[in-house]
């Protein structure tokens, strides 16, 4: 009998250890005796026509196996909602990462130089880098069918009569960049034929849906892939989309050789996907005493050259815009823009953090308008379980942002607020409080998961899914799951992941799904299992048992007979039942709102940030000292990868917030590398405390819920918030970089100040 | 070494050094780096790659007991030198441990750069404080863990 239950212990990662050994083998450690290294060749231009490619020279030069342009693939578009991405370019490139041809070579050397050798015959055309120039109808087109990829007009409730009895406006118009993912592991993989497939081994999100979109690509029934995710050296949403899969499967499939893709860090930084830069205007009516009444907010999106997951990504935009407020009524506007940007995608809380960015530091402006104190005035219009939301749904699953609010009221944090005076004249300190929101599995849009549970002949569990573990410890969550609801200890439960041939589909391991997904799939297998037990009972006995129950290894049968896990394996085998159960869950459908995709949600996160800056009012320069990430938790599966996943996020936020700057001008991306896009190192980000408040999600896996975008989403506002209550300077853009701090705060005329009173 | 080719045009010359303890011999082009070397030729993978020119710190090795980006160590540079990569650390370091334990571990990419940096500190500093932690760490990107459980895993192993 375990002492412990499994569900709730802070178990140590069963992957932690080969990984910090070094022996763990990512997609980028694979090398196959006889494989083709292969390079891309990524176009010059942000927009041009392409008149004429020339292989030639390429193609002769020495250790050269071939060189695939356009006219070798099959299918040459791809993409996940339009099919608008072509795998190697044929008419236009669209922006400066688009691929235009592949070389295979026998040396890596070689395949690089070759790269050289292509010609392209360019005919450049003017591009279109500002969302809102692309949104006027005389501005050069990315597509033929116009710059506006989708958009989306809601009337909720009666916005006109809610600003016409208004005590307060406040309207002001917020920026956020375009956040790069900087995973450590680059985009990666490695292709082989077996057994008359091609096998694609590559990082990834879904190997389903990668094998869908290279089946379309090429041509082929999707029998004829195979694709297998091994770990992952982080995905953060970059690897959603397709990245080296189809050039690889294209590369393999026509040479019949191995081959070997990985991009260079200059490559990820230009051909991997973005988050969308955002431009966010929030108008907003309330009562003198601080009931929000409307929201009129405008949104767009600079989608970058192709549509990618862009749809859904406006779409909850659009869905969290509002905040985690009992909003009456809202007129949103919303669109989706293509630019001759780099294209943006999926990015950890897929549009969340730019709109709640938004409507955080709306929130405190609102505040200081009324004279209220900001976290009042969230607590005053915050949502509460069982309340209708802005689009008419009622919030029945957990809602815990008001506990959350209290929990940060209460904060040592919060209360020392208004301490700002340093022990040097030209710092300040400054506290910011921010809430977050955003629904989690995809919404209105289908949404189900299939997990297969084996018992091994010798007892121990065997759990099967096509969930892919890109460091949040998702095969850790859901042995601790299985081990539960077995009553075996977990080291007994194997987990195998993300291989088309061997696991189900699970589906996409994004938008906080797959713990909620995949360990409610592990229960349905338990009750498969439970069913197939009382089965293999009824016809030993000839007589259905009434109850079937796992616990310590064993499984008891009416409280009369008991089998060992290793018997009742053997005696499934033996009586052909079989040993492997499939657990098959479907999040519950919700109809789509008229003209959206997946709004609204059932399931929401719920979150609230506390930050602590040090300003500098010389430089502009700030230093967070310290943040407290409180978050509506559910139910805690590990504490362990549960805090780790906050703090990584908090991290994240705390880049998005003030030092990730992807400097673009005119299409090209200046900062190319991880020493001009800076992301956090050890010495940016201070200490993080993490607080769960642990509510109950009745439909999750033991009460649990999906955690793992939140903690990024309300970083940024809490900061700028914290850099307001330091200054009383309002920046409303990220990334607030120190020169853009410094500019803001010599405009307000703090740097004069400072010089007059030190003079 | 496993089928890994050159240009025709390449001139290989041999190299020796002393690996993880290991007396080694490799052939390999002018300009060749450590990080080449170390995963293409020889197919050792725990040191990984992650920009190659020395900006994120996930290749950090020590060669003759220094920390060195392996992306930007040329093989002439380590002709007759001692390498300790990851491998060559002990798995039952308290280190190593501690990296477990403490949940300091997520994708695992950065982990074995930082661990050797980590393991390089603690045998010049035993027992270090968190800022000396902090400041040794700065070479090493992370962009999973925000860095909490990573620095109190080296302090953990710096206490024992």
């Amino acid at each position: 009998m375990t002492a412990q239950r499994a569900v709730g212990a802070p178990v140590a990662r069963r992957d932690a250890f080969e990984k910090a050994v070094g022996a763990a083998k990512y997609a980028s450690d694979l090398f196959l005796d006889d494989m083709l290294w292969v390079a891309v060749l990524r176009s010059k231009y942000p927009h041009a026509r392409i008149r004429r490619i020339d292989t030639s020279k390429a193609e002769s030069h020495p250790n050269v196996v071939a060189v695939f342009t356009h006219r070798d693939v099959p299918v040459n578009r791809y993409g996940l909602f339009k099919k608008d991405r072509p795998v190697l370019c044929d008419d236009k490139v669209r922006y400066i990462g688009d691929p235009i041809a592949l070389v295979a070579a026998e040396t890596r050397e070689d395949a690089l130089e070759a790269l050289k050798l292509i010609e392209v015959d360019y005919e450049p055309l003017p591009p279109v880098t500002d969302p809102i120039e692309a949104m006027r109808p005389d501005a050069p087109k990315v597509h033929d069918d116009g710059n506006i990829c989708r958009e989306v007009h809601l009337r909720l409730g009666d916005v006109d009569g809610a600003f016409a009895r208004a005590d307060v406006i406040v309207e002001n118009t917020y920026r956020t960049g375009a956040q790069i993912h900087a995973y450590l592991e680059t985009e990666a993989g490695i292709s082989y034929m077996e057994d008359g497939k091609i096998v694609v081994v590559a990082g990834g999100q879904s190997p389903y849906r990668d094998r869908a979109e290279i089946a379309h690509a090429l041509n082929l029934p999707e029998e004829m892939i195979r694709v297998v995710t091994p770990y992952v050296g982080g995905a953060f949403g970059g690897k959603d989309d397709i990245t080296v899969q189809i050039h690889l499967a294209l590369v393999t499939w026509k040479t019949g050789r191995p081959a070997r893709l990985v991009w260079s860090r200059e490559e990820s930084m230009m051909a991997g996907t973005k988050r969308h830069p955002a431009i966010i205007k929030i108008r907003t009516a309330a009562t003198r005493d601080g009931t929000i009444l409307a929201n009129k907010i405008e949104i767009v999106l600079d989608k970058g050259a192709y549509t990618a997951l862009g749809p859904a990504v406006l779409d909850v935009a659009v869905e969290n815009c509002n905040g985690p407020y009992r909003v009456q009524a809202s007129q949103i506007d919303a669109y989706l823009v293509y630019t001759n940007n780099m294209v943006a995608s999926a990015f950890r809380g897929f549009g969340a953090p730019q709109v709640i960015f938004a409507i955080e530091r709306q929130m405190d402006l609102l505040a200081k308008k009324l004279g209220m104190d900001p976290l009042e005035l969230r607590l005053k219009n915050a949502l509460r379980k069982g309340d209708r939301y802005v689009f008419g749904n009622v919030l029945e699953g957990s809602v815990g942002i008001a506990q959350c609010l209290e929990v940060a009221r209460s904060h040592p944090l919060w209360r020392s607020r208004g301490r700002n005076s340093c022990e040097w004249p030209w710092l300040r300190r400054g506290v910011g409080v921010a809430a977050a929101m955003k629904g989690y599995t995809i919404g209105a849009l289908p949404d189900k998961g299939v997990v297969a549970l084996e018992l091994l002949r010798d007892g121990r569990v065997l759990v099967k899914g096509s969930f892919t573990e890109i460091g949040q410890g998702v095969i850790q969550a859901v042995a601790q799951i299985a081990a539960d609801l077995l009553g075996v200890s977990v080291d007994d439960v194997e987990v195998v992941f993300a291989d088309t041939e061997v696991t189900p589909d699970t589906s996409v391991t994004s938008a906080s799904r797959q713990l909620f997904l995949a360990g409610n799939a592990v229960r349905e297998a338990v009750e498969a299992l439970r069913e197939r037990v009382a089965e293999l009972e009824g016809r030993l006995s000839g007589r259905r048992p009434a109850r079937v129950e796992f616990s310590g290894g064993w499984v008891f049968i009416d409280s009369e007979r008991r089998y060992s896990l290793q018997e009742l394996a053997r005696l499934l085998e033996s009586t052909g039942l079989g040993r492997q159960v499939l657990g098959v869950y479907e999040v519950p459908r919700v109809e789509p709102l008229p003209g959206t995709l997946e709004i609204p949600h059932l399931f929401y996160m719920f979150g609230v940030t506390l930050a602590e800056v040090l300003v500098n009012l010389l430089t502009g320069e700030v230093t967070v000292s310290k943040v407290v990430s409180i978050v509506d938790a559910g139910r805690v599966i590990n504490p362990i990868t549960f805090t780790g996943q906050v703090e990584g996020a908090v991290a994240q936020g705390i880049g998005f917030a003030l030092m990730e700057d992807a400097k673009i001008r005119d299409g090209y991306l200046l900062t190319r590398d991880l020493s001009t896009y800076l992301i956090p190192s050890s010495k940016d980000v201070p200490e993080i405390e993490v607080i769960p408040v642990e509510t109950e999600e009745a439909e999750g896996p033991f009460g649990a819920k999906g955690i793992g975008e939140i903690g990024i989403i309300s970083v940024a506002p809490a900061i700028l918030n914290a850099v307001a209550d330091a200054t009383g300077v309002e920046p409303n853009a990220i990334p607030l970089t120190h020169e853009r701090l410094y500019w803001l705060l010599k405009e307000h005329g703090l740097v004069e100040q400072l010089r007059r009173a030190s003079t | 070494m496993y089928g890994l080719k050159f240009p025709h045009s390449a001139r290989t010359r041999e190299i020796r050094f002393v690996l993880n303890g290991s007396e080694t011999s490799v052939r390999v082009p002018p300009g060749y780096t450590l990080l080449e070397t170390l995963r293409y030729v020889l197919r050792m993978t725990g040191t990984k790659e992650g920009c190659a020119r020395g900006d994120c710190g996930e290749c950090t090795v020590l060669v003759d007991g220094v920390p060195v980006h392996a992306c930007l160590t040329l093989m002439s540079q380590v002709e007759g030198r001692s390498v300790l990569t990851v491998e060559g650390i002990d798995r039952q370091h308290r280190l190593i441990r501690a990296f477990v334990e403490e949940g300091a571990v997520q994708c695992g990419h950065c982990t074995p750069g930082i661990v050797v940096a980590a393991y390089h500190l603690l045998s010049q500093v035993p027992r270090p404080t968190e800022e000396q932690v902090r400041e040794a760490l700065r070479g090493n990107l992370c962009r999973c863990t925000g860095y909490v459980k990573i620095i109190r895993a080296v302090l953990k192993a710096g206490e024992a």
